[in-house]
This record gives structure tokens, C-alpha cells and sequence, in this order.
């Protein structure tokens, strides 16, 4: 009898238990995030954002590739189309920029001061970025250095099928100038399938470069065809007015 | 001429209420996402119309527009009655229900006899449903229902009888009419506190009335995990849309009967306050108590079939018959 009584209490009493938790939880904020109008989770602590080494869709710096075409023989899908040619005799592009990329996943790219790519411990590496500003770095805090190697073939065609991508990333690992990488853009989703064949062979890149051109080698660091053109400006000014 | 005027009026009415019926199913179904999503820390359904309040009217053209599947195997007859049965059995029961003073379909003075008789219908239309659909599932769900249904009726029973035997009516608005003082006057309070036994009463009926009308902790008729959709596993668009009206009109209607009974009617709350008589003040009540069917449903975990049969055979029903004596005893003594 005393066992009857015992239980109809437990099973009044963990109902209101529960009942009251499911109230409390009623007013509690919701953990919703409503996903493509509310993007970034700045308020929510339970949410993080994308982390720093997310491989998402591929990018490449063009004006900074060599067309070694090793991401095209390393990737494991055949998803990198690279056509390349010759320059013409007597025409020189400038060199690519060097790349340090630290531990935390931070990237400079820019002139390299000191460091190489051996990085020996105990030295700093030091680069000034596009925008002039210095960085400097002990090299226990470097991933890699890749430096700055000289331009001799031109590129018809970089094309990188996306819809074919594993995003292994191993690409990016084998870049000889770091200019190929991993976006963290991963929303590139599209009604057809051909938009996804991205094109990044720039033709503008090699415009405006004359054979007796040879002394073309951007030191200025900044967007190498962006120089070019201006100097280009400057001398058809100059015969103008001759 | 007389017999066809009589016959307008009562259509015009019945027509209202299936207004009214359906435009509470439409609220009601919102109402319940919204509710479990505020409890499982979600947002509910928000994007059809301002606050998702369309929401219900879309998901009912969608299954308007679906495809009316009968089973090649199915009894067709009785597969194609089976779900106006049940509707029209909770549908029936709006007929009796008191809303205001003078707002009540048809005051007869066996009203509480006949929303138990006519509520009783609902098993018949599923086990019908569960057979005809000649689907193991359907079966299983509606037999399942069946045991249920007929088991919780003695306790339910049981405990309107110890209302009626304080009021001395069957009739709704005499119960009404016997709580008319609110919540705490000397004389004619409401019959949740009329006395102890009625007190316990209510909590039995609620029980019952939860079990009767397939909701959570009692919804094994349609467990979804373990019988796909139970009896109506093989209805699709328009026909399984009326089991869902059903549903949510069996859950309104309970409710009502509950606050009816024992929670004053549409009487008022709190003497003074005048503006809670009548319709506000029942209505009031009445959400309140679906609000606690929506809560348990979203807090409690189903029961098991031999603990439904135990919680009604061994707990709920001596102690429904221990109760109505003890409301005699009481009556004897103190009245």
C-alpha cells in the first residue's frame, strides 16, 4: 500500500519537474540562427564563425603565378586546367611577391627584408606589405616563407572546376609562390553546373608590354599590371608631345 | 414551413460552428508549434505572414491540393467514411458546449450524457479507419486506440458523475449556473474547489480527457516511432486532414468541458471583474488549459502500452471510485 502511495508521488513529482523546466525554457532565447539572413553570429557564444585554416572555395593571385602547373599534376581530381605560353623575346613581367605565412594562419604578402625559405631558428622575418607597412616576426611563429621568383611564362588559361574539387587543399600546399590558396567562401552554390568552371587567366595582365620594354620589373610592389599600365600612360604621353 | 425554418436555423448554426471549428483548428495548430518551439529554445514558424500566423492556412491549401490516395486493398467504403465519422463525432460535441450566457447550440438537459455519449463515436471512426486501411500499422494504432479510449471512459466518466451528483443536472448551463459565484465566494464557487474529492476530480478527468483525446503521454494510437502515423498511416491530403482538425478540435472541446465542469464556464473568474464574464473569461480558461495540454505534450515521453493500462486500471479508476464516494459522503454531511 505504502509502495502505491510512493509511486503516484514520484510520478506526480517528476512530471512537475519536468513541467517546470519546459516553462523556464520557454523563456530562454533561441538558439536558432536564421541562417542566410542572419550570417555572422557576433552575439551568440555558443556559435564561432569560420575558423582561420577553413578550406573553402579556391582563389589565385594571378599576377603572382609562375604556371609551374604543380597544382594541376597534384590534384587528386583533375580539376586545374593551366595552358601557358612563352613571352615574347625581350619582355620581362615583374616578379612575384614573397608570402609569409605564420602559425596562426596569418598571411603577409609583400617584400621580404630578412628571412628565407629555410627558416632558421633564432632570426626574424621581416616583410613590407603592399600597403607599405612593415611586419616582423620571430621565425619559431613562421609556417613558411616563400620567396620571390622571377615571371617566364604567360598564362592563356587558369581554370579550376569547383564542381569537380575535393578541397584537399593539397594545391595550395605545393604552390611555388603561395599564390594559389583557400578562401574561407564556401556559399557558391549555382542553378548550373557550368558556372562553376571559374576562370582566372587575366589577359589584361599582359597588355600594353612591348618587346624593348625590358626594364618593366615592377619595384614598386604595388598591383604589378596596375604600374605597368600607368607607365605605359607616361610613355605614349611622352612620344605625343615629342 | 415550421419544420423548415427550424431546419434553416439549426444548418445556420451548424454551419457556424464548423466556422468556428475550423478557424480554432487553424489557430490552434499554430499555436502548438509555436509553443514547442518556444520550449525547445527554437523560433517556429515565421515566414508565411507576419510571425508565421499564415502558416496554417498554407500547410491546409497544400494538403487540399494533394493527391486523395485509397489503397487498392483498402476497404473503400469504409476507408472513405472513417474520417468524417471521427470529425463528425468531435465536431457533434461543439453542439452541448456553453460558451456565454445565451451562446450554446442546444442547451438539452441531458448535455453533458450526450458529449460523452456522441464523444464515444471517435473510437468507431478509427477503428474503422485502422481496419479499412488494411495496412499493419493502421491496425495496430486503431486497436491500440480502441483499449485506450474504452479503458479512460470509466475514470472520465467516473469523475463528471461526481459533478453531476453535486449539481444535481445534466444539463450544461445548470453547471454553469451552479459556479456562478467565481473563484473563492462561500456559496457557489467553482467546483475545482467546491470540495477535496472534487479538487482530485478535475485531475482525473484532465487525465482521461488527455488519454481520450490521443495526446501526449497518450498518443500511442499514432506513436510515431513505433506505428508510422498509427490509424490514419495511410490517409493522405484532404481525408488525413480531417483526423488532423479532429484532433485539435477534440483537444478545444475537452478543454472546454473540463473548464465547464469545474473551472466556472463562461461565469466569471473573480466577482467585480466583470469584463471576464461571458466569452472572454471562457476563453481565457479554456486557452490556459490547452496551453497545459501543448506543455505536457512537449514535456512528457510516451508511455509504454502496459503502463497506460496500469495508470487507468490500477490508479486512475479506484481512485475515481473512491473519489465519487467520498463527493457523496461530503454531500451528505456538509449539504
Amino acid at each position: 500500500m505504502r509502495a502505491y502511495f510512493r509511486n503516484i508521488y514520484a510520478a506526480v513529482s517528476t512530471i512537475l519537474i519536468g513541467m517546470r523546466i519546459t516553462f523556464k525554457e520557454m523563456f530562454h532565447p533561441s538558439v536558432t540562427n536564421q541562417y542566410p539572413y542572419q550570417y555572422y553570429f557576433e552575439k551568440r557564444k555558443n556559435v564561432r564563425g569560420i575558423h582561420k585554416g577553413f578550406r573553402g572555395q579556391l582563389y589565385i593571385r594571378m599576377e603572382d603565378c609562375i604556371g609551374c602547373k604543380k597544382c594541376a599534376m597534384i590534384c587528386p581530381v583533375d580539376c586545374i586546367y593551366i595552358e601557358t605560353s612563352r613571352l615574347e623575346k625581350g619582355i620581362t613581367l615583374s616578379d612575384t611577391r614573397a608570402v609569409v605565412r605564420l602559425k596562426d594562419q596569418t598571411v603577409w604578402i609583400g617584400e621580404l627584408l630578412e628571412g628565407d625559405e629555410k627558416i632558421e631558428p633564432g632570426t626574424v622575418v621581416k616583410l613590407r606589405d603592399l600597403d607599405g607597412n612593415l611586419h616582423e616576426s620571430p621565425s619559431e611563429h613562421v609556417e613558411h616563407v616563400v620567396t620571390s621568383k622571377k615571371r617566364r611564362l604567360k598564362l592563356d588559361r587558369f581554370d579550376i572546376d569547383m564542381s569537380l574539387c575535393m578541397f584537399c587543399g593539397l594545391c595550395t600546399e605545393v604552390c611555388s609562390t603561395s599564390c594559389l590558396y583557400m578562401t574561407q567562401t564556401h556559399e557558391f552554390s549555382t542553378y548550373d553546373r557550368a558556372s562553376l568552371l571559374f576562370h582566372f587567366a587575366d589577359p589584361s595582365i599582359y597588355e600594353g608590354l612591348t618587346p624593348d620594354e625590358t626594364e618593366t620589373k615592377a619595384e614598386d610592389g604595388a598591383d604589378a599590371s596596375e604600374g605597368r599600365k600607368q607607365k605605359a600612360a607616361r610613355r605614349r604621353q611622352r612620344e605625343e608631345t615629342a | 414551413m415550421e419544420l423548415l425554418s427550424s431546419l434553416i436555423f439549426m444548418l445556420v448554426i451548424a454551419a457556424a460552428l464548423l466556422g468556428f471549428v475550423m478557424l480554432l483548428a487553424l489557430i490552434l495548430v499554430l499555436a502548438e508549434r509555436k509553443v514547442s518551439a518556444y520550449m525547445q529554445d527554437r523560433v517556429g514558424p515565421r515566414r508565411v505572414g507576419p510571425f508565421g500566423s499564415l502558416q496554417t492556412i498554407a500547410d491546409a491549401i497544400k494538403l487540399l491540393l494533394k493527391e486523395d490516395i485509397i489503397s487498392l486493398q483498402a476497404d473503400r467504403k469504409l476507408f472513405i467514411l472513417a474520417p468524417y465519422l471521427v470529425f463528425v463525432s468531435s465536431f457533434a460535441v461543439f453542439a452541448a458546449i456553453p460558451f456565454g450566457r445565451n451562446l450554446i447550440a442546444s442547451d438539452i438537459n441531458i448535455g453533458i450524457l450526450y458529449i460523452m455519449a456522441i464523444s464515444s463515436v471517435v473510437v468507431l471512426g478509427i477503428i474503422m479507419a485502422g481496419w479499412a486501411s488494411n495496412s499493419k500499422w493502421a491496425l495496430l494504432g486503431a486497436m491500440r486506440s480502441a483499449a485506450q479510449m474504452v479503458s479512460y471512459e470509466i475514470p472520465l466518466a467516473l469523475s463528471i458523475l461526481s459533478v453531476i451528483m453535486l449539481v444535481g443536472s445534466l444539463r450544461m448551463q445548470d453547471i454553469v449556473g451552479a459556479q456562478s459565484g467565481g473563484l473563492f465566494s462561500a456559496q457557489n464557487r467553482w467546483i475545482l474547489l467546491d470540495n477535496p474529492f472534487t479538487f482530485l476530480a478535475f485531475f482525473i478527468y484532465f487525465i482521461s480527457a488527455l488519454s481520450e483525446v490521443n495526446r501526449t503521454p497518450f498518443d500511442l494510437p499514432e506513436a510515431e516511432s513505433e506505428l508510422v502515423a498509427g490509424f490514419h498511416t495511410e490517409y493522405s491530403g484532404m481525408r488525413f486532414a480531417l483526423f488532423f482538425l479532429a484532433e485539435y478540435a477534440n483537444m478545444f472541446a475537452v478543454s472546454a468541458i473540463a473548464v465547464t465542469l469545474f473551472l466556472g464556464g463562461w461565469s466569471g473568474i473573480l466577482p467585480g471583474y466583470t469584463f471576464l464574464n461571458g466569452v472572454p473569461g471562457f476563453v481565457i480558461k479554456v486557452s490556459v488549459l490547452v496551453f497545459v495540454i501543448m506543455w505536457l505534450r512537449w514535456t512528457l515521453p510516451r508511455l509504454r502500452v502496459d503502463q497506460l493500462m496500469s495508470v487507468c486500471w490500477k490508479y486512475l479508476i479506484p481512485i475515481a471510485f473512491f473519489n465519487l464516494i467520498g463527493v457523496g459522503v461530503w454531500i451528505l454531511i456538509f449539504d
